[in-house]
Protein backbone atom coordinates (compact mmCIF):
# COMPACT_ATOMS: atom_id res chain seq x y z
CA UNK A 1 0.00 0.00 0.00
CA UNK A 2 1.21 3.49 -0.83
CA UNK A 3 1.46 5.67 2.23
CA UNK A 4 2.93 9.12 2.01
CA UNK A 5 4.68 9.03 5.38
CA UNK A 6 6.50 5.83 4.46
CA UNK A 7 7.83 6.84 1.05
CA UNK A 8 11.55 7.18 0.64
CA UNK A 9 11.16 10.75 -0.66
CA UNK A 10 9.16 11.76 2.39
CA UNK A 11 11.69 10.22 4.76
CA UNK A 12 14.44 11.96 2.83
CA UNK A 13 12.58 15.23 3.20
CA UNK A 14 12.20 14.71 6.96
CA UNK A 15 15.90 13.91 7.31
CA UNK A 16 16.84 16.99 5.31
CA UNK A 17 14.53 19.13 7.44
CA UNK A 18 16.09 17.72 10.60
CA UNK A 19 19.61 18.36 9.30
CA UNK A 20 18.72 21.92 8.29
CA UNK A 21 17.23 22.59 11.73
CA UNK A 22 20.35 21.15 13.39
CA UNK A 23 22.58 23.29 11.15
CA UNK A 24 20.66 26.47 11.96
CA UNK A 25 20.58 25.74 15.70
CA UNK A 26 24.35 25.15 15.77
CA UNK A 27 24.94 28.32 13.76
CA UNK A 28 22.68 30.22 16.15
CA UNK A 29 24.48 28.85 19.22
CA UNK A 30 27.88 29.79 17.80
CA UNK A 31 26.57 33.25 16.89
CA UNK A 32 25.17 33.83 20.41
CA UNK A 33 28.36 32.61 22.07
CA UNK A 34 30.45 34.82 19.77
CA UNK A 35 28.28 37.84 20.62
CA UNK A 36 28.56 37.22 24.37
CA UNK A 37 32.30 36.51 24.14
CA UNK A 38 33.00 39.74 22.26
CA UNK A 39 30.74 41.63 24.70
CA UNK A 40 32.77 40.36 27.67
CA UNK A 41 36.09 41.08 25.96
CA UNK A 42 35.01 44.65 25.17
CA UNK A 43 34.04 45.08 28.83
CA UNK A 44 37.48 43.68 29.72
CA UNK A 45 35.84 40.84 31.61
CA UNK A 46 38.69 38.46 30.84
CA UNK A 47 39.75 35.87 33.41
CA UNK A 48 43.54 36.29 33.18
CA UNK A 49 44.42 33.13 35.13
CA UNK A 50 42.22 30.92 32.94
CA UNK A 51 43.42 32.67 29.77
CA UNK A 52 47.05 31.91 30.68
CA UNK A 53 46.07 28.30 31.44
CA UNK A 54 44.29 27.88 28.10
CA UNK A 55 47.08 29.67 26.22
CA UNK A 56 49.56 27.12 27.57
CA UNK A 57 47.34 24.31 26.26
CA UNK A 58 46.83 26.07 22.94
CA UNK A 59 50.52 26.73 22.35
CA UNK A 60 52.22 23.68 23.81
CA UNK A 61 49.71 20.91 23.04
CA UNK A 62 49.45 21.65 19.35
CA UNK A 63 52.97 22.87 18.53
CA UNK A 64 54.67 19.46 18.09
CA UNK A 65 51.95 18.09 15.81
CA UNK A 66 51.79 21.39 13.93
CA UNK A 67 55.55 21.33 13.35
CA UNK A 68 55.37 17.70 12.23
CA UNK A 69 52.55 18.30 9.73
CA UNK A 70 53.92 21.57 8.30
CA UNK A 71 57.48 20.18 8.23
CA UNK A 72 56.49 16.98 6.41
CA UNK A 73 54.28 18.84 3.92
CA UNK A 74 57.03 21.33 3.10
CA UNK A 75 59.58 18.52 2.69
CA UNK A 76 57.27 16.63 0.29
CA UNK A 77 56.53 19.76 -1.74
CA UNK A 78 60.23 20.68 -1.95
CA UNK A 79 61.15 17.08 -2.91
CA UNK A 80 58.82 17.24 -5.89
CA UNK A 81 59.18 20.91 -6.79
CA UNK A 82 62.93 21.53 -6.56
CA UNK A 83 64.19 18.77 -8.96
CA UNK A 84 61.42 19.58 -11.47
CA UNK A 85 62.19 23.30 -11.43
CA UNK A 86 65.92 22.53 -11.69
CA UNK A 87 65.28 20.41 -14.82
CA UNK A 88 63.35 23.31 -16.41
CA UNK A 89 66.07 25.77 -15.47
CA UNK A 90 63.98 27.45 -12.82
CA UNK A 91 65.72 26.26 -9.67
CA UNK A 92 65.99 29.86 -8.51
CA UNK A 93 62.23 29.98 -8.14
CA UNK A 94 62.14 27.16 -5.57
CA UNK A 95 62.49 29.45 -2.57
CA UNK A 96 59.96 31.89 -3.90
CA UNK A 97 57.32 29.23 -4.60
CA UNK A 98 57.94 27.46 -1.30
CA UNK A 99 57.62 30.72 0.62
CA UNK A 100 54.46 31.73 -1.22
CA UNK A 101 52.77 28.38 -0.69
CA UNK A 102 53.97 28.07 2.89
CA UNK A 103 53.24 31.56 4.20
CA UNK A 104 50.09 32.34 2.28
CA UNK A 105 48.42 28.98 2.62
CA UNK A 106 49.99 25.79 3.86
CA UNK A 107 51.47 26.72 7.23
CA UNK A 108 48.37 28.46 8.49
CA UNK A 109 45.89 25.87 7.19
CA UNK A 110 47.96 22.88 8.34
CA UNK A 111 48.53 24.48 11.76
CA UNK A 112 44.78 25.03 11.91
CA UNK A 113 44.15 21.35 11.23
CA UNK A 114 46.69 20.39 13.92
CA UNK A 115 45.02 22.71 16.42
CA UNK A 116 41.54 21.39 15.59
CA UNK A 117 42.65 17.82 16.19
CA UNK A 118 44.72 18.51 19.32
CA UNK A 119 43.06 21.43 21.08
CA UNK A 120 39.65 22.02 19.47
CA UNK A 121 38.48 18.45 20.04
CA UNK A 122 39.67 18.55 23.65
CA UNK A 123 37.90 21.90 24.26
CA UNK A 124 34.66 20.44 22.90
CA UNK A 125 34.78 17.16 24.80
CA UNK A 126 35.86 18.83 28.05
CA UNK A 127 33.05 21.41 28.01
CA UNK A 128 30.50 18.85 26.78
CA UNK A 129 31.43 16.53 29.68
CA UNK A 130 31.02 19.44 32.08
CA UNK A 131 27.62 20.15 30.60
CA UNK A 132 26.25 16.59 30.86
CA UNK A 133 27.58 16.15 34.42
CA UNK A 134 25.85 19.38 35.55
CA UNK A 135 29.16 21.16 36.25
CA UNK A 136 28.03 24.06 34.06
CA UNK A 137 24.70 24.18 35.91
CA UNK A 138 26.66 24.24 39.20
CA UNK A 139 28.70 27.15 37.86
CA UNK A 140 25.49 29.05 37.09
CA UNK A 141 24.09 28.41 40.60
CA UNK A 142 27.39 29.60 42.08
CA UNK A 143 26.86 32.77 40.00
CA UNK A 144 30.00 32.31 37.92
CA UNK A 145 29.23 33.01 34.27
CA UNK A 146 30.23 29.90 32.22
CA UNK A 147 30.76 31.98 29.06
CA UNK A 148 33.17 34.24 30.93
CA UNK A 149 34.93 31.36 32.67
CA UNK A 150 35.03 28.79 29.87
CA UNK A 151 34.64 30.38 26.44
CA UNK A 152 36.23 33.84 26.74
CA UNK A 153 39.65 32.51 27.92
CA UNK A 154 39.72 29.83 25.20
CA UNK A 155 38.73 32.32 22.49
CA UNK A 156 41.35 34.83 23.69
CA UNK A 157 44.02 32.11 23.81
CA UNK A 158 43.11 31.07 20.25
CA UNK A 159 43.28 34.62 18.87
CA UNK A 160 46.61 35.34 20.57
CA UNK A 161 48.47 32.06 20.20
CA UNK A 162 47.51 30.66 16.80
CA UNK A 163 49.72 33.35 15.14
CA UNK A 164 52.64 32.23 17.33
CA UNK A 165 52.16 28.63 16.24
CA UNK A 166 51.85 29.75 12.63
CA UNK A 167 55.07 31.80 12.73
CA UNK A 168 57.06 28.95 14.31
CA UNK A 169 55.57 26.33 11.94
CA UNK A 170 56.05 28.42 8.80
CA UNK A 171 59.68 29.18 9.72
CA UNK A 172 60.29 25.51 10.42
CA UNK A 173 58.60 24.53 7.13
CA UNK A 174 60.72 26.96 5.12
CA UNK A 175 63.91 25.69 6.76
CA UNK A 176 62.91 22.10 5.94
CA UNK A 177 62.10 23.03 2.33
CA UNK A 178 65.46 24.84 2.02
CA UNK A 179 67.43 21.83 3.28
CA UNK A 180 65.53 19.42 1.00
CA UNK A 181 65.99 21.71 -2.03
CA UNK A 182 69.69 21.76 -1.30
CA UNK A 183 69.87 17.97 -1.08
CA UNK A 184 67.53 17.15 -4.00
CA UNK A 185 68.39 19.88 -6.50
CA UNK A 186 71.78 21.19 -5.35
CA UNK A 187 70.24 24.58 -4.71
CA UNK A 188 72.39 26.60 -2.36
CA UNK A 189 70.73 27.83 0.83
CA UNK A 190 71.75 31.40 -0.02
CA UNK A 191 69.98 31.18 -3.40
CA UNK A 192 66.97 29.66 -1.71
CA UNK A 193 66.74 32.48 0.85
CA UNK A 194 67.29 35.20 -1.77
CA UNK A 195 64.64 33.64 -4.00
CA UNK A 196 62.14 33.55 -1.12
CA UNK A 197 61.95 37.35 -1.00
CA UNK A 198 61.28 37.68 -4.76
CA UNK A 199 57.69 36.57 -4.39
CA UNK A 200 56.92 37.08 -0.74
CA UNK A 201 56.04 40.51 0.60
CA UNK A 202 55.77 41.79 4.16
CA UNK A 203 52.07 42.32 3.43
CA UNK A 204 51.68 38.55 2.88
CA UNK A 205 53.19 37.87 6.29
CA UNK A 206 50.85 40.30 8.03
CA UNK A 207 47.82 38.90 6.20
CA UNK A 208 48.86 35.37 7.21
CA UNK A 209 49.31 36.41 10.85
CA UNK A 210 45.88 38.05 10.82
CA UNK A 211 44.39 34.99 9.11
CA UNK A 212 45.93 32.66 11.71
CA UNK A 213 44.49 34.80 14.50
CA UNK A 214 41.01 34.54 12.93
CA UNK A 215 41.48 30.78 12.50
CA UNK A 216 42.55 30.40 16.16
CA UNK A 217 39.59 32.36 17.46
CA UNK A 218 37.21 30.46 15.19
CA UNK A 219 38.51 27.03 16.25
CA UNK A 220 38.31 27.91 19.95
CA UNK A 221 34.84 29.45 19.64
CA UNK A 222 33.31 26.71 17.47
CA UNK A 223 34.76 23.92 19.63
CA UNK A 224 33.74 25.52 22.91
CA UNK A 225 30.29 26.38 21.60
CA UNK A 226 29.63 22.84 20.33
CA UNK A 227 30.62 21.51 23.77
CA UNK A 228 28.61 24.10 25.66
CA UNK A 229 25.37 23.28 23.81
CA UNK A 230 25.62 19.56 24.62
CA UNK A 231 22.78 17.88 26.51
CA UNK A 232 22.43 14.18 27.29
CA UNK A 233 25.17 11.67 28.05
CA UNK A 234 28.34 10.00 26.81
CA UNK A 235 27.00 9.54 23.26
CA UNK A 236 26.23 13.24 22.98
CA UNK A 237 29.73 14.14 24.22
CA UNK A 238 31.16 12.07 21.35
CA UNK A 239 28.78 13.64 18.85
CA UNK A 240 29.62 17.14 20.11
CA UNK A 241 33.35 16.46 19.66
CA UNK A 242 32.79 15.20 16.12
CA UNK A 243 30.58 18.17 15.36
CA UNK A 244 33.21 20.57 16.73
CA UNK A 245 35.91 19.05 14.50
CA UNK A 246 33.72 19.04 11.37
CA UNK A 247 32.43 22.58 11.93
CA UNK A 248 35.94 23.87 12.66
CA UNK A 249 37.24 22.35 9.39
CA UNK A 250 34.35 23.90 7.48
CA UNK A 251 34.80 27.26 9.18
CA UNK A 252 38.51 27.29 8.35
CA UNK A 253 37.83 26.39 4.72
CA UNK A 254 35.26 29.18 4.56
CA UNK A 255 37.56 31.78 6.15
CA UNK A 256 40.38 30.71 3.85
CA UNK A 257 38.15 31.35 0.85
CA UNK A 258 37.11 34.74 2.25
CA UNK A 259 40.75 35.76 2.84
CA UNK A 260 41.83 34.60 -0.63
CA UNK A 261 38.93 36.48 -2.21
CA UNK A 262 39.48 39.70 -0.26
CA UNK A 263 43.28 39.91 -0.36
CA UNK A 264 44.42 38.00 -3.44
CA UNK A 265 41.64 38.15 -6.02
CA UNK B 1 14.47 33.48 54.63
CA UNK B 2 11.13 32.49 53.22
CA UNK B 3 10.63 31.14 49.73
CA UNK B 4 7.35 31.26 47.89
CA UNK B 5 6.50 29.67 44.55
CA UNK B 6 3.30 30.94 42.94
CA UNK B 7 1.47 29.34 40.01
CA UNK B 8 4.67 28.05 38.40
CA UNK B 9 4.28 26.57 34.91
CA UNK B 10 7.04 24.96 32.83
CA UNK B 11 6.60 23.34 29.44
CA UNK B 12 9.06 21.34 27.35
CA UNK B 13 8.11 20.61 23.72
CA UNK B 14 4.40 21.29 24.34
CA UNK B 15 4.41 18.94 27.35
CA UNK B 16 3.60 20.54 30.68
CA UNK B 17 6.26 19.43 33.16
CA UNK B 18 5.05 21.67 35.98
CA UNK B 19 1.47 22.81 36.10
CA UNK B 20 0.46 25.66 38.36
CA UNK B 21 2.75 24.73 41.26
CA UNK B 22 2.39 26.84 44.41
CA UNK B 23 3.90 26.48 47.89
CA UNK B 24 5.55 28.53 50.59
CA UNK B 25 8.43 27.72 52.93
CA UNK B 26 8.96 29.79 56.05
CA UNK B 27 12.38 30.65 57.40
CA UNK B 28 14.16 27.61 58.81
CA UNK B 29 11.71 25.08 57.35
CA UNK B 30 12.53 22.18 55.07
CA UNK B 31 10.18 21.15 52.31
CA UNK B 32 10.44 17.67 50.87
CA UNK B 33 9.47 17.18 47.23
CA UNK B 34 8.60 13.61 46.31
CA UNK B 35 7.22 11.87 43.24
CA UNK B 36 8.10 9.38 40.55
CA UNK B 37 11.08 9.90 38.29
CA UNK B 38 10.08 12.34 35.58
CA UNK B 39 7.40 14.02 37.66
CA UNK B 40 9.17 17.39 37.46
CA UNK B 41 10.94 17.46 40.85
CA UNK B 42 14.43 18.26 39.57
CA UNK B 43 12.99 20.74 37.04
CA UNK B 44 11.36 22.56 39.96
CA UNK B 45 14.73 22.86 41.73
CA UNK B 46 16.46 24.01 38.55
CA UNK B 47 13.86 26.74 38.10
CA UNK B 48 14.16 27.93 41.72
CA UNK B 49 17.96 27.98 41.41
CA UNK B 50 17.83 29.92 38.14
CA UNK B 51 19.34 27.23 35.91
CA UNK B 52 16.09 27.01 33.93
CA UNK B 53 13.63 29.77 33.15
CA UNK B 54 9.95 29.50 33.99
CA UNK B 55 7.13 29.92 31.48
CA UNK B 56 4.81 31.66 33.92
CA UNK B 57 4.38 32.12 37.64
CA UNK B 58 6.53 33.68 40.30
CA UNK B 59 9.36 32.71 42.63
CA UNK B 60 9.48 35.11 45.53
CA UNK B 61 12.30 35.47 48.03
CA UNK B 62 13.99 38.49 49.58
CA UNK B 63 16.40 40.31 47.27
CA UNK B 64 19.43 39.73 49.48
CA UNK B 65 18.85 35.96 49.56
CA UNK B 66 21.64 33.63 48.56
CA UNK B 67 20.39 30.45 46.87
CA UNK B 68 22.62 27.36 46.83
CA UNK B 69 22.12 23.93 45.33
CA UNK B 70 23.61 20.52 46.07
CA UNK B 71 23.39 18.39 42.94
CA UNK B 72 22.34 14.75 42.63
CA UNK B 73 25.76 13.63 41.39
CA UNK B 74 27.58 16.40 43.28
CA UNK B 75 28.62 18.19 40.04
CA UNK B 76 32.08 18.85 41.43
CA UNK B 77 34.52 20.38 38.95
CA UNK B 78 36.65 17.37 38.06
CA UNK B 79 39.63 19.50 36.95
CA UNK B 80 39.86 21.19 40.37
CA UNK B 81 40.82 19.70 43.74
CA UNK B 82 38.56 19.82 46.80
CA UNK B 83 40.03 23.13 48.02
CA UNK B 84 39.61 24.78 44.61
CA UNK B 85 36.08 23.40 44.26
CA UNK B 86 34.95 24.87 47.57
CA UNK B 87 36.82 28.14 47.05
CA UNK B 88 35.55 28.42 43.44
CA UNK B 89 32.74 30.95 44.07
CA UNK B 90 34.99 33.04 46.35
CA UNK B 91 37.71 33.15 43.70
CA UNK B 92 35.68 33.35 40.50
CA UNK B 93 32.40 35.11 41.30
CA UNK B 94 32.74 38.72 40.18
CA UNK B 95 31.45 40.32 43.37
CA UNK B 96 33.84 38.24 45.51
CA UNK B 97 36.96 38.51 43.36
CA UNK B 98 39.74 40.07 45.42
CA UNK B 99 37.45 40.43 48.44
CA UNK B 100 39.07 37.63 50.42
CA UNK B 101 42.76 37.11 51.10
CA UNK B 102 44.36 33.69 50.62
CA UNK B 103 44.41 33.19 54.42
CA UNK B 104 40.71 34.06 54.71
CA UNK B 105 39.79 31.64 51.93
CA UNK B 106 41.90 28.89 53.55
CA UNK B 107 40.03 29.47 56.79
CA UNK B 108 36.57 29.49 55.16
CA UNK B 109 37.31 26.30 53.19
CA UNK B 110 38.59 24.51 56.31
CA UNK B 111 35.54 25.68 58.28
CA UNK B 112 33.06 24.49 55.63
CA UNK B 113 34.82 21.14 55.31
CA UNK B 114 34.61 20.76 59.08
CA UNK B 115 30.89 21.51 58.96
CA UNK B 116 30.39 18.49 56.69
CA UNK B 117 32.74 16.29 58.69
CA UNK B 118 35.66 16.31 56.29
CA UNK B 119 39.12 17.55 57.09
CA UNK B 120 42.51 17.24 55.47
CA UNK B 121 41.25 16.31 51.99
CA UNK B 122 41.83 19.72 50.39
CA UNK B 123 44.41 18.41 47.93
CA UNK B 124 42.35 15.44 46.73
CA UNK B 125 40.52 15.47 43.39
CA UNK B 126 36.82 14.48 43.13
CA UNK B 127 37.74 11.21 41.38
CA UNK B 128 39.69 10.17 44.50
CA UNK B 129 36.65 10.50 46.78
CA UNK B 130 33.81 8.10 47.58
CA UNK B 131 30.21 8.97 46.58
CA UNK B 132 29.35 10.07 50.12
CA UNK B 133 32.44 12.27 50.38
CA UNK B 134 31.69 13.83 47.01
CA UNK B 135 28.19 14.67 48.23
CA UNK B 136 29.59 16.30 51.36
CA UNK B 137 32.16 18.29 49.37
CA UNK B 138 29.23 19.36 47.17
CA UNK B 139 27.43 20.51 50.32
CA UNK B 140 30.54 22.39 51.50
CA UNK B 141 30.79 24.16 48.14
CA UNK B 142 27.08 25.00 48.22
CA UNK B 143 27.28 26.58 51.70
CA UNK B 144 30.56 28.45 51.18
CA UNK B 145 28.66 31.69 50.54
CA UNK B 146 26.41 31.18 53.63
CA UNK B 147 23.16 30.70 51.68
CA UNK B 148 19.70 31.38 53.11
CA UNK B 149 17.99 28.95 50.76
CA UNK B 150 19.51 25.52 50.10
CA UNK B 151 18.20 23.17 47.44
CA UNK B 152 19.12 19.48 47.58
CA UNK B 153 18.57 17.30 44.51
CA UNK B 154 18.32 13.65 45.61
CA UNK B 155 21.00 14.03 48.30
CA UNK B 156 21.02 10.34 49.28
CA UNK B 157 20.64 8.76 45.84
CA UNK B 158 23.09 5.94 45.25
CA UNK B 159 24.40 5.88 48.83
CA UNK B 160 24.35 3.06 51.37
CA UNK B 161 21.86 3.40 54.27
CA UNK B 162 24.47 4.44 56.83
CA UNK B 163 25.97 7.14 54.63
CA UNK B 164 22.40 8.23 53.76
CA UNK B 165 21.66 8.70 57.45
CA UNK B 166 24.82 10.73 57.87
CA UNK B 167 23.88 12.93 54.87
CA UNK B 168 20.38 13.43 56.31
CA UNK B 169 21.92 14.54 59.61
CA UNK B 170 24.10 17.04 57.78
CA UNK B 171 21.05 18.45 55.98
CA UNK B 172 19.39 19.07 59.37
CA UNK B 173 22.60 20.42 60.93
CA UNK B 174 23.42 22.79 58.06
CA UNK B 175 19.88 24.19 58.14
CA UNK B 176 20.32 24.95 61.85
CA UNK B 177 23.84 26.37 61.46
CA UNK B 178 22.88 28.66 58.60
CA UNK B 179 19.27 29.30 59.63
CA UNK B 180 18.31 28.49 56.07
CA UNK B 181 15.15 27.37 54.30
CA UNK B 182 15.61 24.13 52.40
CA UNK B 183 13.98 22.19 49.59
CA UNK B 184 14.90 18.51 49.41
CA UNK B 185 13.97 16.46 46.35
CA UNK B 186 14.08 12.80 47.29
CA UNK B 187 12.71 9.32 46.76
CA UNK B 188 13.85 8.12 50.18
CA UNK B 189 11.29 7.85 52.94
CA UNK B 190 14.10 7.90 55.50
CA UNK B 191 15.15 11.34 54.27
CA UNK B 192 11.54 12.54 54.51
CA UNK B 193 11.24 11.22 58.06
CA UNK B 194 14.57 12.55 59.32
CA UNK B 195 15.18 15.81 57.49
CA UNK B 196 11.88 17.27 56.29
CA UNK B 197 9.16 19.37 57.95
CA UNK B 198 6.45 19.04 55.34
CA UNK B 199 5.99 17.50 51.93
CA UNK B 200 4.56 18.08 48.49
CA UNK B 201 4.12 15.25 46.03
CA UNK B 202 4.24 15.78 42.28
CA UNK B 203 2.58 13.59 39.68
CA UNK B 204 2.51 14.50 36.00
CA UNK B 205 3.41 18.09 36.84
CA UNK B 206 0.65 18.63 39.42
CA UNK B 207 0.81 18.72 43.20
CA UNK B 208 -1.24 15.70 44.29
CA UNK B 209 -0.37 15.84 47.99
CA UNK B 210 0.60 18.66 50.32
CA UNK B 211 0.96 18.16 54.05
CA UNK B 212 3.11 17.24 57.00
CA UNK B 213 5.31 14.16 57.17
CA UNK B 214 2.80 12.65 59.58
CA UNK B 215 -0.04 13.20 57.08
CA UNK B 216 2.05 11.64 54.33
CA UNK B 217 2.73 8.52 56.37
CA UNK B 218 -0.84 8.38 57.66
CA UNK B 219 -1.91 7.34 54.17
CA UNK B 220 -5.25 9.12 53.90
CA UNK B 221 -4.30 10.54 50.52
CA UNK B 222 -4.42 7.88 47.77
CA UNK B 223 -1.29 9.19 46.03
CA UNK B 224 0.66 9.40 49.29
CA UNK B 225 -0.47 5.91 50.29
CA UNK B 226 0.67 4.44 46.98
CA UNK B 227 4.05 6.16 47.24
CA UNK B 228 4.66 5.22 50.88
CA UNK B 229 3.58 1.61 50.34
CA UNK B 230 5.57 1.41 47.08
CA UNK B 231 2.56 -0.20 45.43
CA UNK B 232 2.07 -0.46 41.69
CA UNK B 233 -1.69 -0.29 42.27
CA UNK B 234 -3.14 3.14 42.85
CA UNK B 235 -4.02 6.40 41.16
CA UNK B 236 -0.51 6.81 39.74
CA UNK B 237 -0.05 4.82 36.57
CA UNK B 238 3.64 3.99 36.31
CA UNK B 239 3.32 2.40 32.85
CA UNK B 240 2.21 5.65 31.22
CA UNK B 241 4.30 8.07 33.21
Amino acid sequence: MFELNKTLTYRGFLLLREQMAEFLITLGNIGCDFYNTVKYILKLRINIKETIEQSKRFAFDSLPISLAIVGMTSIIIAMQLAPELAKQGGADYTGMLSALVMVRELAVVMSGFAIISMVGSSFASEIASMSVTEQISAMKVLKVDPIEYLIVPRFTAGVLFMPVIFIISATFGLICAGIVSNKCADLSLLNYITSMWHGLYVRDIFIAIFKSSVFGGTIALVSSSCGYATRGGAKEVGLATTKAVVWSFLAIAMWDFVFASVFYL
Amino acid sequence: MSLEVKNLVKTFDDKKILNNISFKIENGQTLGVIGFSGSGKSTLLKIISGILSLDSGEIIYPKDSEVAMAFQYSALFDFLNVYENIAFPLLERREFRGKYSKEEIDKIVAQKLKMVGLEGIEEKFPSELSGGMQKRVGFARAIVTNPNIILYDEPTAGLDPVTSTMIEDYIVQLKKDLNASCVVVTHQLSTIKRAVDYVIMLYQGDIVFKGSVYELLEGKNDYARQFVSASINGPMNIATK
